[in-house]
């Protein structure tokens, strides 16, 4: 499909291209910084083409690869309509005369890219001429350095794991560490705190689901603008994952989305796998479709949940109804690994062990009950008035901004655009199981809603399907390198130990290339880009979190409305802030 | 009362008996003031926790005392523990007074409430209009609180404050007037009296009418927009702490319990029951009795909304209670009194009929001019009200 992209860029823009390579069915063009713009609006606006949707925008250091220019900036394109995506690479030369290396935004483009490229400047330290306001986005903003550039020193603050009150090297420890004043974080200039109100929702608020500040200008009651201001749960993550074995990550990936750990452990060890080029054994991809399923259903219910707690204060019983059945779930997957929020249950090559026998009767018993609860929500909301008049109307989205804006999951589907990656790209086998996308025309919260509820029956459906279908077999691949031999093995078999061994000691060493990995998580695409240099650590990892892009679209959904909605938009958008903030 | 008057003469002969009637009116007025909101908050706050634990499927308070029956004192003592913080730039006087205000406020509303037979603090023949009069020294507390605590979130919730008094008192003093000129009279035995059906099945709408403005003007759920702790974190005593938080926690609670004790004598037929009468002290105690249970069950129904209904928003509400309860009200009213005028509707029996036949006839008006409305305009909370949304 990308090879009549590249044939048509080749063809426009001769001297554009400077390179086009294809590993592991991804096709990358390295396109010259002078015409990135052009080559850009070419591939959104071509009729044959219609890159609408700028899924991620990341940058690699490539100090250590040795090559020149060290920077270059990675986008990560898709078409909705054409079901095609394509990876551009601006390679950023630098000959240390300005401050940073510079890349032209793309925010005029795609409008999505605007936090990406704010994220980008913060932590990779490149500008972006023509970005509206480029400010630090996860760091504070009197941070000092780069984080994710490879010459940013490791391990800067000591941690002390015993305190030993006198022993003068922990004399510094319980007294400031920065000079008093704070530092307030700066608003966009056009926020007019004269005339208008402006008021911090959060980062301790009852209603942000997290440490999210929302700056919010008031005309009495009415928005006028929301400014978003987050990283306050900034944990590096991307840093933590290029000085750990890919396995090693995996925890990691967990408490990104903590209310969706399958999914992302799903999405992970599928980008992993997509670089190693392995085979998944049926069974192991259908127990984690039920796994992944099930954990969406858990996950939107603790949407419906936050969000009529939101609407309606503390006492609305739907929080603790709702947390009852998702307390079911996490009870099956303490069953199948032990944990209950963060999972780590899959790992590359399949899973880490297979389902206990009385899974399958576990999962049947809950999609039965569960069925009859859903009415039973939608009974106490569906037709409430007050619900409706608090979520009808109320933040629209419409489909052509949520996609420029990057926007995916049941918030684009709400807009009417039937994009789901499960039907789009199958993945994991969903290609076997029948299932309907649940879309909406209005667009508005109420939508949302709508489409979240169908899409637990959806989910539903999956797991029926998956479970009663559960094939026998293997529950990993019997590739050696990659995935340890059982242990009965290891007693009988010194090739197995050796095995053994060097997967625990050493790893599995994918060969160099990068690559991207999608998947459909409750809250919209997690997208993982894995960059290879032929070592068991990745060189770069890059993590597109749903509610990270979502959480855009913030200010053009609450603009006109009133504070009280703002409360249903954030709810709307079921943001995660460790999801936000990675 | 004057049966407690009579016994305590019975009791000691040589008193006389406006000193036993001057005695027995201090102990009442120490009760109320001292006694009852210690009682009242406990019982109340316990009641709830329990009631929303049950609809929530959850068990409640159960680790202080036996049955939890002590998580009261123990929040008390809490509260009174706690430090008191007066944040910088607060009008102080105005921020200290507001707490007590809250509480004195409805502390005067208890002394025209009659419990039982007969035991009544002061029974003045404008009494439902003094209820009226002083009943919003509550949400004047709460727009002094608001105001004085120099905090965003607090002025956000005074603004509500009085968008919302003003919305809901009128529609309450309109019901009121219906029972006033069914009853024929402001003062509270005299209501109680007119009752020997009680109004609630002569006068649904203003039931209705009375109910819903009473949970907006206590600040419950779905009306609790001056402390929505999901939109303005507490609204406005979010920078109260201490003894001081803890005033405007017993003001909510005996906010309530005046409000169902109101609703139970204008509408429930107050003390009334088999067996209740001034004559005796076990009369006084069963009239008590109905007092309390027809009050319970009125608070009972007002948790159950708040268990599971969503918030609504401050524009919707003005609208309700402007567009919506204002009209009715004013419709229901016209058309009680007219019935009442009505020369052929001579016997009481025929009264009751002729008040219930036009509460029906306002119901099914405003139902069908709702709908009508509802269809031709955009407005979403009409059309729920109107039912005609899916």
């Amino acid at each position: 499909m990308s090879d009549t992209t590249f044939e048509k860029l080749r063809a426009q823009f001769p001297d554009a291209v400077l390179d086009v390579s294809e590993f592991r069915g991804d096709t990358t063009a390295t396109i010259t910084r002078e015409t990135f713009l052009d080559v850009a609006r070419f591939l959104r606006d071509e009729p044959d083409l219609q890159y609408d949707l700028l899924v991620d925008l990341t940058s690699i250091d490539r100090r250590d690869l040795g090559i020149e220019p060290r920077f270059v900036t990675v986008y990560e394109l898709y078409s909705i309509p054409k079901n095609h995506s394509a990876r551009l690479k601006v390679p950023l030369p630098w000959d240390n005369s300005t401050e940073m290396p510079q890349c032209p935004s793309v925010a005029a483009i795609w409008p999505t890219g605007n936090w990406h490229e704010r994220e980008v400047y913060d932590l990779m330290g490149i500008g972006f001429t023509g970005h509206p306001w480029l400010h630090r986005i996860l760091m504070p903003e009197n941070w000092v350095g780069h984080p994710l550039r490879k010459d940013y020193p490791l391990g800067g603050e000591p941690v002390y794991f015993s305190s030993d009150r006198d022993n003068p090297r922990f004399a510094h420890l319980g007294k400031p560490i920065m000079e008093g004043p704070s530092y307030p974080s700066k608003l966009p200039d056009d926020v007019d705190s004269e005339t208008h109100l402006v008021i911090n929702v959060g980062p301790q608020h009852p209603a942000t689901h997290g440490v999210l500040r929302l700056a919010v200008e008031l005309d009495g009651e009415r928005i006028v603008s929301v400014n978003p201001d987050i990283g306050y749960l900034h944990s590096g993550f991307e840093k933590t994952g290029e000085n750990k074995r890919y396995e090693k990550f995996i925890p990691y990936t967990d408490r990104m989305d903590y209310l969706a750990a399958m999914n992302n452990n799903l999405a992970y060890v599928l980008t992993v796998e997509k670089l190693l080029e392995v085979e998944i054994p049926p069974r192991a991809q259908y127990i984690r479709v039920i796994l992944a399923e099930l954990q969406r259903i858990a996950s939107h219910l603790f949407w419906i949940a936050t969000h009529a707690h939101d609407v309606s204060g503390t006492i609305h019983s739907l929080l603790m109804y709702a947390l009852r059945e998702r307390e079911r779930i996490l009870d099956i997957f303490e069953m199948f690994c032990g944990a209950r929020l963060t999972t780590s249950g899959m790992s590359v090559g399949g899973l880490r062990q297979d389902i206990p026998g009385a899974f399958p009767d576990a999962v049947r018993s809950f999609v039965s009950e569960f069925w009859k609860r859903l009415q039973d929500y939608e009974a106490m909301l569906t037709r409430n008035p007050i619900w409706l008049s608090r979520l009808k109307g109320v933040g629209i989205l419409r489909a052509e901004d949520a996609v420029a804006l990057g926007v995916t999951g049941p918030m684009l589907r709400a807009g009417g655009v039937p994009f789901d990656l499960r039907k789009a790209q199958p993945y994991s086998s969903y290609d076997h199981f029948d299932f309907d996308i649940p879309t909406a025309t209005e667009a508005d919260s109420y939508a949302r809603y709508q489409v979240r509820m169908r899409e637990m029956e959806q989910s539903l459906r999956i797991v029926e399907q998956a479970v009663n279908r559960l094939p026998e077999g293997p529950f990993c691949t019997d590739d050696r390198k990659v995935a340890p031999p059982p242990r009965s093995e290891i007693d009988l078999s010194m090739e197995s130990l050796i095995h053994h061994f060097k997967l625990y000691t050493e790893g599995y060493k994918p060969p160099v290339g990068e690559v991207y990995g999608m998947a459909e998580n409750p809250k919209g695409i997690l997208g993982f880009f894995l960059v290879s240099d032929g070592t068991a650590i990745p060189y770069r990892l890059h993590v597109r979190g749903p509610s990270f892009v979502n959480l855009q679209a913030t200010d053009l959904m609450a603009r006109g409305h009133l504070l009280s909605d703002l409360i249903t938009i954030i709810g709307t958008i079921d943001v995660v802030l460790g999801d936000v903030d990675r | 009362m004057d049966a407690i008057v009579s016994w305590l003469t019975s009791l000691f002969p040589h008193m006389a008996a406006p000193i036993a009637r001057l005695i027995v009116h201090l102990v009442y007025a120490a009760i109320l003031s001292f006694v009852a909101p210690v009682v009242v908050v406990v019982a109340f706050t316990y009641m709830e926790r329990k009631v929303i634990a049950r609809i929530q499927d959850r068990v409640g308070p159960n680790r202080a005392g036996p049955l939890g029956l002590l998580q009261g004192f123990a929040d008390a003592v809490k509260m009174l523990t706690k430090e008191d913080i007066t944040p910088v730039g607060a009008d102080r006087i105005v921020y200290n007074l507001a707490p007590g205000l809250a509480v004195v406020g409805t502390i005067l509303v208890y002394a025209v409430l009659p419990v039982a037979p007969g035991v009544i603090g002061a029974d003045l023949n404008i009494g439902i209009l003094y209820v009226v009069a002083v009943g919003g020294f509550g949400m004047l507390a709460a727009v002094m609180a608001g105001w004085s605590s120099n905090n965003k979130y607090a002025l956000l919730s005074a603004f509500r404050v009085v968008a919302q008094l003003i919305a809901y008192e009128i529609p309450m003093v309109i019901a009121i007037i219906m029972v006033v000129l069914a009853a024929g009279s402001m003062q509270m035995g005299q209501i109680i009296d007119a009752q020997n059906v009680p109004f609630l099945f002569t006068l649904p709408v203003a039931f209705f009418i009375f109910f819903v403005a009473t949970i907006a003007e206590i600040g419950r759920s779905p009306f609790d927009l001056l402390e929505a702790e999901s939109e303005i974190v507490a609204g406005f005593h979010v920078e109260y702490s201490g003894f001081k938080f803890a005033l405007f926690f017993i003001g909510e609670y005996m906010h309530l319990f005046v409000g169902a004790g109101l609703g139970t004598t204008l509408f429930l037929g107050g003390w009334r029951g088999p067996g209740a009468s001034e004559a005796t002290i076990l009369g006084v105690l069963l009239g008590f009795v109905y007092f309390l249970v027809k009050t319970v069950f009125l608070i009972f129904l007002m948790m159950w909304v708040r268990g599971t209904f969503p918030r609504i928003r401050i524009d919707h509400l003005l609208d309700f209670g402007w567009k919506f309860l204002v009209p009715v009200g004013l419709l229901a009213l016209v058309a009680v009194a007219l019935v009442l005028k009505l020369p052929f509707l001579s016997s009481s029996v025929l009264k009751w009929v002729g008040m219930l036949v036009a509460n029906i006839v306002v119901v099914v008006v405003s139902l069908t001019a709702v709908s009508f409305a509802a269809r031709r305009s955009r407005s979403v909370a009409l059309r729920g009200v109107a039912g005609t949304e899916r």
